[in-house]
């Protein structure tokens, strides 16, 4: 190994902290600390039932429309906008699609085409407004929220309207049973194996590339420990999935959120359109003084949104098999709070697809376990209500001092009450 | 460096090998049949929409009581309110998974389960649609409900009482229609009903709908909200009621008609003649105050037992009882539907006398 | 009087720390009754956490050492305990409300209360008195929005006043003024000083503390390093610079090169129209031009739009254009738009670096290459590789104070975001720099550096716009400067033929006659 000069040698306590990746994203390994006790927490009081196969599925199945919806919420709150419209977007473009299908007898392929072509029209709509008029996105997608709701229900006439098979098969149902019979679903155990391989090869790959150009490289064991963290993840992951009931494997609108969360990972992250999002969000008038065109930057995200929205509300009539008058009620609210909880600043600029994610799925984890063990639904926006409050508070006091501690909380709080006593 | 590599292997081969004792069994070994009966102490599953109405948190109760009775294990849910369907979707799902035989359900919307009826389905469990009718599906096992085409019908026939009552001479009477929320099935079969009484008044002129709004969309009211009713009344009576007298209004439930009344009053006019559906509370006393005109008495300890009564016969493995079958569109479901009774000033003692909760309201 | 003045505030052994850092390291300051008392030091020294423990902005417990106030030991545990005690402080950011009157935010959260709510009536005659006092002639219902920086300022103080003060705290009360505005201010203190108020004046201006203080306290590292008595006039800055760096500083302004290159920069006929008031022109046909390896300073007043006439030329981003053509390298060329003014080589570093300079939120890495991305991404996919390449030749190049360029710009010091600004915009390749107020709210070290920065620039055959309020900056650093007054170039001169006055006289010509 020739690049031993580049790595350094012996073990540091701060090198674990390498292990979650390369940028301090300290704010993302909290919340998905967070993730992983709920889980726990939930896999003992279900006793078992959480982390089964079938649940999981359930989950993805009933969640993946609100997290495709959380990864283009959080690009509109990064650059500093809000959209309340998702929800009627995705039951109006769902009514058309149904409609498409049903009435029109259109093949259903044409009929996502037609529903992504709405998708974008919708976004271009609302990224007009936004952008080019300088409406507020709140007043826009305010207005967007209470025209489309309507236009479903003029559309659908408020009637639930089928779809056909195979477009349920696609976007709501599962990847087929191929080769030999091993007790797991076998593609669905192929895609596990080819996640990890290509975990492996970009991570290698990246090092490699460090090495050549002469930038410092984390010695090789954090690598190898990361990436044999991330192939367990993947592998156990991979194992649940391919083992739930017949004829069921790890769900096609999953595979379709996780193409799309990497999509837009990448894009937020790695590219000169996602640094300008930030930088939009961050400081509107600096980002302007440097050359980027922030009305574009709005529109695009606004019609991104959009864009997103008509992907969940197919998806959703797909697993409904049906469009209805109610669809997306609540949506908008659900992805926003992901975002927030995900760490995103109301404030805008600071926010990842991540994050965002994370949160969405803490939320889909604690519904799914309440339902589980029975508690009402009625207190169960209760307790969300509260997760939201607490996760943003952490947030903000970790912003106010530095880093989060119950013990530096306490020690200011025993303070206080000595200067008290003295004055 | 290889040390760590061999234990990261190590890790990754202790998790495969681990995870690798869950998979599944041959295909083919469940399913089947749902004619053999049950056994007796099984879960019983039961999918309520959301908590915003008296009827659905008292018909809750009475199926973790019921059910426990019969000596099953029940499991009750509710859907939020925001997202109700999707809730209610992944409910049904949980359900199938914990293993139940029997999924009853009073759906969020009739449309949007069919998926959950057919994994459902596939693991063999018997799916009772309650109160309301799910529909184009062919994996609805039964339906438990009252008669609400007859309901519509109770409905309009008290209206032409009340009017002939309160109003007599005064042909034509001016009535405003309201129905209920598009997307709840029941909506347009109570209409349905109704309009089969009122559409023979309405041609030879007896009674005069003086907005003009008479189909089933014109006349909705969205989510069932009182709100929305109000609302609606209220635009009704500025624009078509200057210095026209409102005779009566079809409400299709208490908690719309107890708005439309407040609008009513509201704007000057005396109480009209308004139907109503549900006994709740309120509407009770308003009828024993001799303001709202009639509600429909659908006793839901009736209607719970009932379907309690199938999942016993299903679990004996008996012959299930029924009335006779409705149409969801792609099936004729084998159904029992109950007769409901329409209630007045002048029979609510009677009609409430085995009720613990209203009879004491309609005590002077 | 000359003697044994009474000591009004004594601050001892005042130790102050934040997570990791050591903030204040036993710091003791004593401040004689009826005095200017000046702090200086480097940013992030320590002097604005010291006030803020004085003030009670942290509270009694959070800090050790004690605090001796009119010969009484005292414990704030907000700021309103030193309020009542008689202790203001004027922020840098001015903490007044742009849409209340003057005489609303003089007397905010202290109305006087008569039978029908607040009394009016004595709310606007006391603030003429109060104004009065500080010598601002306007209308005490005069919005504060309407009303200038510098008389912000005067009426800072008049709130001051009138919370009844015996000790004033200004946090660089004129870095946001122009000279006129800052004398008037520095003349206001004094009069201030004789009628028994004591002030202590936190400032970077050197010949302001000179001409007005009577004592002044180092501050270095979080230590108080020494206080000197400056009344007899054996202290002059080069020995106050060497307290507050710690060493002596050579030149202050680099030597220049001499021969600036031909002319390849040329401004014609420039009109523009101010954005709100159609009939107000910022810049009214002005012509000037810039060598290759030329620093040409622009002077002028604050409001003699200067910045206007330099954003309107970087990609028309202030105003409405009216009329003007710019040449480059003898070629009329457009810039629409900022994109355009970056792809002509032109860069302009605004004079507010915090709201237009910056992303805060960002790192030292990405604010470098963020004017210009396209040069380290392939296919709109940026290489970090090479981002981190890039950042890091300008963190050492540049002497960026900063462990790494992942560090968060939020975290440096002015000085060192003014530099992180400066590789933000020497990495677009510009030919031509506009620096606006470059070395505002900087430090003396950091302004040194800078100053040699603007020369290599030059010396690289680069052409650089120098805007600033300092006379002395403009005559040092400089090779010709352009006076500006009311939109209009009013003169051209070489910097080896100015000084200070003629300067002036252009900047202002109808007052600094009438003066």
């Amino acid at each position: 190994m020739t690049n031993d000069v580049q790595e350094r040698r012996g073990f540091r306590a701060s090198d674990l902290s390498m292990l979650a990746g390369k940028k301090g994203s300290l704010k993302e390994f909290g919340i998905l600390g967070a993730l992983v006790v709920i889980v726990v927490a939930f896999q003992i009081a279900t006793e078992g039932t959480t982390l089964s196969s079938n649940n999981l599925i359930n989950i993805i199945q009933s969640q993946s429309y609100i997290l495709i919806l959380a990864v283009g919420m959080v690009m509109v709150i990064i650059a500093g906008h809000i959209d309340l419209s998702v929800g009627s977007v995705a039951a109006f473009v769902g009514v058309v699609v149904a409609i498409a299908m049903n009435d029109w007898g259109l093949p259903w392929f044409v009929t996502i085409l037609i529903g992504l072509g709405l998708g974008v029209l919708v976004g271009a709509w609302q990224g007009f407004w936004v952008a080019f008029i300088g409406v507020p996105a709140f007043i826009v997608t305010l207005a967007g929220m209470l025209m489309f709701r309507g236009l479903n229900q003029i559309i659908g006439q408020s009637r639930g309207i089928p779809v056909d098979r195979e477009f349920v098969n696609l976007l709501a149902g599962y990847l087929p049973e191929v080769g030999p019979f091993t007790g797991y679903n076998n593609l669905t155990l192929l895609l596990g194996a080819l996640a990890v391989v290509a975990v492996v090869v970009l991570e290698l790959r990246g090092r490699a590339k460090r090495v050549r150009l002469g930038a410092a490289v984390p010695p090789m064991w954090v690598a190898v420990t990361r990436l044999a963290l991330v192939a367990i993840v993947i592998i156990a992951a991979a194992l649940l999935f391919a083992s739930g009931r017949e004829g069921t494997s790890f769900p096609n609108a999953g595979i379709l959120f996780v193409l799309i969360a990497l999509a837009y990972a990448f894009v937020t992250r790695n590219t000169s359109l996602g640094r300008h999002v930030y930088a939009v969000g961050g400081n509107r008038r600096a980002a302007e003084l440097s050359g980027v065109r922030s009305r574009w930057v709005d529109f695009f995200v606004m019609a991104n949104m959009s864009v997103l929205a008509s992907v969940a509300g197919m998806l959703w009539i797909a697993r409904a098999q049906a469009s209805g008058p109610a669809d997306g009620g609540g949506w908008e609210l659900d992805a926003i709070a992901a975002v927030f909880i995900g760490g995103a600043a109301v404030a805008g600029g600071i926010g990842t697809v991540a994050g965002s994610i994370i949160g969405g799925l803490v939320m889909a984890v604690l519904t799914n376990g309440l339902f589980a063990i029975g508690v009402g639904s009625d207190w169960i926006p209760v307790i969300k209500g509260l997760v939201l409050l607490i996760a943003v508070a952490i947030d903000v006091i970790n912003k106010q001092q530095g880093r989060f501690s119950f013990i530096g909380l306490m020690l200011r709080g025993l303070r206080r009450g000595r200067s008290n006593d003295l004055s | 460096m290889k040390k760590t590599a061999i234990v990261a292997l190590a890790g990754i081969a202790a998790v495969t090998v681990a995870l690798s004792g869950c998979g599944r069994t041959e295909p083919g070994a469940e399913g089947g049949d749902d004619a053999a009966g049950f056994a007796a102490d099984a879960s019983i599953g039961v999918a309520l929409p959301d908590r915003t109405s008296e009827n659905w948190v008292l018909a809750g109760d009475l199926f973790e009581n019921g059910l426990e009775e019969a000596g099953f294990e029940g499991d009750v849910q509710y859907a939020g309110s925001s997202n109700a369907v999707g809730d209610q979707q992944q409910q049904i799902q949980q359900m199938i998974d914990s293993g139940v035989e029997v999924i009853v359900i009073g759906a969020a919307d009739t449309n949007q389960l069919a998926t959950q009826l057919e994994a459902a389905d596939a693991a063999g469990i018997t799916v009772i649609a309650y109160d309301r009718l799910i529909q184009n599906s062919d994996l609805v096992d039964y339906y438990v409900a009252f008669d609400n085409f007859h309901v519509g019908e109770l409905q309009a026939q008290s209206l032409l009482e009340g009017l002939e009552e309160k109003f007599p001479g005064e042909e034509p009477w001016n009535v405003e229609l309201f129905s209920g929320s598009s997307d709840d099935s029941n909506s347009a079969v109570f209409f349905d009903g109704a309009m089969s009484i009122l559409q023979p008044a309405i041609d030879d002129g007896t009674i005069n709908v003086v907005s003009g709004q008479t189909t089933v969309q014109q006349t909705a009211t969205e989510d069932w909200a009182a709100e929305n009713a109000q609302n609606r009344m209220d635009t009704i009576i500025t624009s078509s009621y200057q210095g026209v007298e409102l005779h009566g209004v079809l409400s299709p439930n208490d908690n719309l008609a107890r708005a439309i009344i407040a609008s009513a009053t509201g704007a000057g006019f005396p109480v009209p003649v308004v139907t109503g559906q549900d006994s709740e509370v309120a509407s009770v006393e308003s009828i024993v105050a001799g303001e709202q005109y009639s509600t429909i008495y659908k006793d839901t300890r009736a209607l719970v037992a009932a379907a309690i009564d199938m999942v016993s016969e299903l679990q004996a493995g008996e012959e299930v009882t029924t009335t006779g079958e409705s149409d969801n569109g792609a099936v004729e479901v084998p159904a029992n539907l109950l007769e409901p009774v329409i209630v007045t000033q002048e029979n609510a003692a009677e009609a409430y006398a085995e009720n613990p909760d209203l009879e004491p309201l309609t005590q002077p | 009087m000359e003697q044994a003045r009474p000591t009004i505030l004594s601050m001892r052994h005042i130790t102050k720390e934040f997570p990791g850092v050591r903030a204040l390291d036993d710091v003791s300051l004593e401040v004689a009754t009826g005095t200017i008392h000046a702090i200086c030091g480097e940013n992030g020294a320590g002097k604005s956490t010291l006030m803020k423990v004085l003030s009670g902005v942290y509270p009694h417990g959070s800090f050790d050492g004690e605090i001796v106030y009119r010969g009484e030991r005292v414990a704030f545990s907000r700021i309103n305990d030193s309020e009542r005690a008689g202790i203001v402080i004027i922020h840098q950011e001015l903490a007044l409300i742009p849409e209340l009157s003057i005489a609303e935010n003089i007397f905010l959260g202290n109305e006087p209360r008569g039978v029908l709510g607040i009394d009016w009536d004595t709310v606007r005659g006391r603030s003429r008195e109060l104004l009065a006092r500080v010598g601002l002639d306007e209308d005490p219902d005069t919005q504060i929005k309407n009303i200038g920086v510098g008389k912000q300022q005067l009426v800072e103080i008049a709130k001051a006043l009138e919370k009844d003060v015996r000790l004033l705290i200004l946090d660089e009360p004129t870095a946001a003024l122009n000279e006129g505005d800052s004398q008037h201010l520095l003349d206001l203190l004094v009069g201030l000083r004789s009628k028994g108020v004591t002030s202590i004046m936190i400032s970077h201006k050197l010949n302001e503390i000179e001409a007005v203080s009577d004592a002044i306290t180092i501050i270095r590292d979080g230590k108080a390093i020494e206080t000197l008595d400056i009344r007899d006039g054996a202290v002059d800055e080069d020995r106050i610079i060497r307290g507050m760096v710690g060493r002596t500083l050579g030149n202050r302004f680099p030597d220049r090169a001499g021969h600036a290159g031909e002319v390849f920069f040329e401004v014609r006929d420039w009109t523009v129209q101010h954005p709100l008031t159609a009939e107000r022109l910022v810049a009214k046909q002005s012509s000037f031009t810039v060598r290759r390896g030329e620093v040409v300073g622009f002077a002028g007043l604050m409001g003699a739009g200067r910045t206007e006439l330099a954003m309107s030329i970087f990609g028309r981003q202030y105003g409405t254009w009216l009329g003007g053509t710019i040449v480059k390298d003898g070629k009329e060329i457009q810039l629409r738009s900022v994109s355009e003014a970056i792809a002509n080589g032109i860069a302009y570093v605004s004079e507010d670096r915090k709201a237009l300079g910056l992303n805060l939120l960002d790192s030292i890495k990405r604010s470098i290459v963020s004017a210009k991305l396209g040069k380290i991404a392939r296919g709109g996919v940026v290489d970090a590789l090479a981002e981190a390449k890039v950042a890091e030749e300008y963190r050492q190049a540049l002497r960026i104070k900063a462990p790494t360029v992942e560090m968060g710009v939020d975290t440096l010091s002015g000085g060192n975001q003014q530099k992180v600004v400066l590789s933000k915009w020497m990495f677009t390749d510009p030919d031509l720099l506009i620096l606006d107020e470059p070395t505002r709210g900087i430090d003396v070290g950091a302004k040194t550096e800078i100053y040699q920065i603007v020369r290599e620039l030059a010396d690289a055959g680069k052409g650089v716009i120098l805007i600033s309020s300092e006379l002395p900056e403009l005559l040092g650093l400089a090779d010709r400067i352009y006076t500006i007054f009311e939109g209009r170039i009013t003169g051209e001169i070489r910097a080896a033929d100015a000084d200070q006055e003629t300067l002036m006289r252009r900047m202002a010509p109808t007052k600094g006659d009438a003066a």
